[in-house]
């Protein structure tokens, strides 16, 4: 048939709004750049390469295992890309890179592809890489042991000897000040060190439409709160450790948070008092990670307590003026 | 008067901008028409003629023998060539009535009634006659409409003239151009209903079409209320809820909560039919995209054949298009261009090779809840997507899919691009054979 005169047929709707996975997954790769750019500010060669190494790692496993499965890579959808990138922000600086090379190889690998592949994952792909990394501590001591001669020596930098802003509030020590805190501190993880541009790249993917304010909102809340009751001051705990990065970018994970609006402020509280009995009753480290991947497990029954009533169930009585 | 939005819904591109400053024009005489048997829901007619019959235009050819029909009129005058089965814009063969068109034409000639001196039942008669269905879109026959069950009084009646499907135009420029006429078929469905209140709900993308409502109703009991533009503003149960803050509940009908929702356009053509006896011969459909030549309004005889009608238009700028029947969220895109207009047509869009798009190459979804937080209808199309993609019909039934309204949004939102209504087309019919198999075990 002429070129000119085929017509072309599919299901309705024929409009569909610009919005792709893939578009979604870049959004919310630029909006982890400004506080990646902080942590390079602070750690210099250190911070590029262990990001550098993670995204690597991300792409080569997605395609390995994708291979592996008889699927077809898709690179395309960035979200290889953006868990690498994560992985890579919830290590310090001075982490060897086989560690962060292992965990994003778990994250991708195992905790994404595995499992099905975007959209059937039940966990945070990064989180549970960066926490697989501590449950099976024996073997990486292990592999500490024989890849120990292949760590890079980048040059010295002052910032990596500062204690994590976490470890000082844990031990009672001096804190330093709320803007710096705020603004920009090294110490502790790449993504933990400024609060202000991670919220910068959050108000970036609010304003797109990616992330809404029921998660953030009530783990924010629930900390502040109940660090407040426990005589703690709530505004160091909203500062430090790897909160703002887990309120705002990780809890929010469309795949695994619960699809309802209740549900969705259910899981925030649970993960805030999950923080809170972390970071005052038991170890601090990557207390958020935990309490974020607890969480995602409960996701199903959050939902099946959570469902709205469709259209026309509830029953009103209304006059007509 | 103003109204509260539904929940859900969305603000989608309007498009209208092609067509909507057009004045309706009459389209020319196409050489052959065909006139489905059924053109609306419920039973086929019956054939009144046989090939080689002349008719003339506005004559009964397909007769009503039940309850929920409407009759079908020859749109112009000839001879019948053909009565066989003929595509039709969804897809289905259909019993068709085809005539070959007349150079002289000839109409079986109308009365001129005094309509405020005719009864209940003559209105209903007339209305019969005319074979009036709602000209929305879903082609209900109306006169089943406007005889609800007794046990079922009815308070309201709402004018739906929100037209938000985007790009379509033929209710503004009825409001624009018909206003009186409207305003009469309203009073006489008022009359026939014996319902006190009318609402005419328009979107406020349409303040003209508003102010020559407000202008020329003088009914305090006719209320022309702005609605919100949001789409499906124009849905008939999220226009209740908006307009009356009622709910109909799953499975049941407007008439459970009181109120009756008829397009613009059937109040008019009701208003013909009581008038001059005019049968439903012929209708306003838009003709627009960015891909016709000349958009406009056109008053085309039923039974005019799609490509006549694009033809007329300036014809398709260039391919490979989509045409629809219909608007682009609801509407059935078309791969054979002779199929005839029907009465339920509301427009015909025609789209660039760059919007021309066919099934999208859909991955899994990925929960992101665009497609629950705008569903009108608060189902979760998420579920009812995945599990209508593998099969599970049981699961798809539990998540309500028989009350989808297949509005479209939750395609249109899905960033996977998930075809959710295509798997909602899918199961409906799946599922009512679950639930027939149920009631005979």
């Amino acid at each position: 048939m002429d070129e000119k005169k085929k017509l072309v047929v599919s299901s309705a709707p024929h409009l569909r709004d610009e919005g792709t996975v893939g578009k979604a997954m870049r959004d919310v790769f630029v909006a982890l750049i400004p506080v990646s750019l902080v942590a390079i500010y602070f750690f210099h060669w250190y911070a590029v390469f262990i990001i550098g190494v993670c995204l690597v790692t991300a792409v080569l496993t997605e395609i390995l295992f994708r291979k592996m499965l008889k699927k077809e890579p898709r690179l395309y959808d960035w979200s290889a890309l953006v868990t690498g990138l994560f992985v890579a922000l919830l290590f310090p600086a001075t982490t060897a890179w086989w560690k962060a090379a292992i965990a994003t190889f778990i994250a991708v690998g195992i905790a994404k592809e595995l499992m099905g592949g975007l959209g059937r994952n039940r966990f945070n792909p990064a989180l549970f890489g960066r926490v697989a990394l501590i449950i099976i501590a024996p073997v990486m001591s292990f592999i500490d042991q024989q890849f120990s001669a292949l760590y890079l020596n980048l040059g010295t930098v002052d910032s990596m000897t500062q204690a994590t802003p976490l470890a000082m509030l844990h031990q009672g020590m001096e804190m330093p000040g709320y803007g710096q805190l705020f603004f920009a501190f090294p110490g502790g993880a790449l993504g933990e060190t400024s609060p202000f541009f991670l919220l910068l790249g959050a108000a970036y993917l609010f304003y797109k439409g990616h992330i809404g304010w029921r998660i953030p909102v009530s783990i924010v809340g629930t900390v502040f709160v109940l660090t407040f009751f426990f005589g703690a001051n709530p505004l160091h705990h909203l500062l430090v450790g790897s909160l703002t990065l887990g309120a705002f970018f990780m809890a929010t994970d469309w795949v695994t948070s619960p699809f309802t609006d209740k549900g969705k402020i259910i899981f925030g509280i649970a993960i805030g008092i999950l923080i809170v009995v972390f970071r005052l009753g038991l170890s601090p480290t990557e207390g958020v990670a935990f309490s974020i991947l607890i969480l995602n497990g409960f996701v199903p029954m959050i939902e099946n307590y959570t469902l709205r009533p469709q259209f026309g169930k509830v029953k009103k009585a209304v006059a007509v003026e | 008067m103003e109204v509260k939005a539904f929940l859900g819904g969305l603000h989608v591109p309007h498009y209208k901008s092609f067509s909507e400053k057009q004045p309706i024009k009459v389209a020319s005489l196409p050489e052959e028409i065909i006139i489905p048997l059924s053109q609306h829901i419920g039973a086929p007619c019956q054939p009144l003629v046989k090939v080689g019959d002349r008719v003339k235009a506005g004559e009964k050819i397909g007769e009503a023998e039940s309850f929920v029909c409407a009759p079908v009129h020859a749109s112009l005058s000839g001879t019948v060539k053909a009565i066989e089965k003929r595509p039709i814009h969804s897809g289905q063969m259909v019993e068709c009535i085809v005539i070959e068109v007349d150079e002289q034409q000839e109409s079986v000639g109308y009365a001129n009634n005094d309509v405020e001196k005719m009864s209940k039942e003559e209105i209903i008669q007339a209305v019969k006659e005319a074979g009036i269905v709602g000209m929305g879109g879903a082609a209900f026959p109306t006169v089943v409409k406007i005889q609800p069950p007794p046990d079922k009084p009815i308070d309201a009646l709402i004018l739906n003239g929100c037209e938000c499907e985007p790009y379509l135009t033929c209710d503004h420029r009825i409001m624009l151009e018909k206003t009186d006429e409207l305003l009469k078929g309203v009073k006489l469905l008022q009359k026939v209903l014996d319902v006190e209140k009318a609402f005419i709900c328009i979107e406020d993308n349409k303040p003209d079409a508003i102010n020559a409502l407000k202008e020329k109703n003088d009914d305090p009991n006719i209320v022309i209320m702005k609605t919100p533009t949001k789409y499906p503003q124009g849905a008939e149960k999220q226009l209740i809820k908006a307009t009356l803050g009622r709910e109909v509940p799953p499975g049941g009908l407007p008439f459970d909560v009181g109120a009756l929702v008829q397009n613009v356009g059937t109040a008019v053509a009701v208003y013909e039919a009581v008038k001059y006896n005019k049968p439903l011969i012929e209708r306003v459909v838009t003709v627009t995209g960015q891909n016709i030549d000349q958009p406009g309004n056109l008053l085309v005889k039923i039974g005019t054949p799609l490509e006549h009608l694009l033809a007329e238009c300036g014809g398709i700028k260039e391919g490979p298009a989509k045409v629809i029947m219909g608007g682009p969220m609801t509407g059935v895109a078309q791969s054979d261009l002779s199929v005839p207009v029907v009465k339920g047509i509301t427009g015909i869009t025609v789209l660039p090779p760059a919007m021309a798009y066919g099934e999208p190459e859909y991955t899994d979804c990925v929960r992101c809840c665009k497609c629950v937080e705008s569903c009108p209808m608060l189902l979760y199309p998420n579920l009812i997507s995945i599990y209508g993609e593998v099969g599970l019909y049981e699961k798809a039934e539990k998540w309500n899919t028989m009350d989808c309204i297949e509005c479209g949004i939750c395609a249109y939102v899905c960033p996977s691009e998930r075809p959710i209504v295509k798997f909602v087309q899918q199961a409906k019919p799946k599922i009512q054979k679950l639930q027939a198999s149920r009631k005979n075990a």
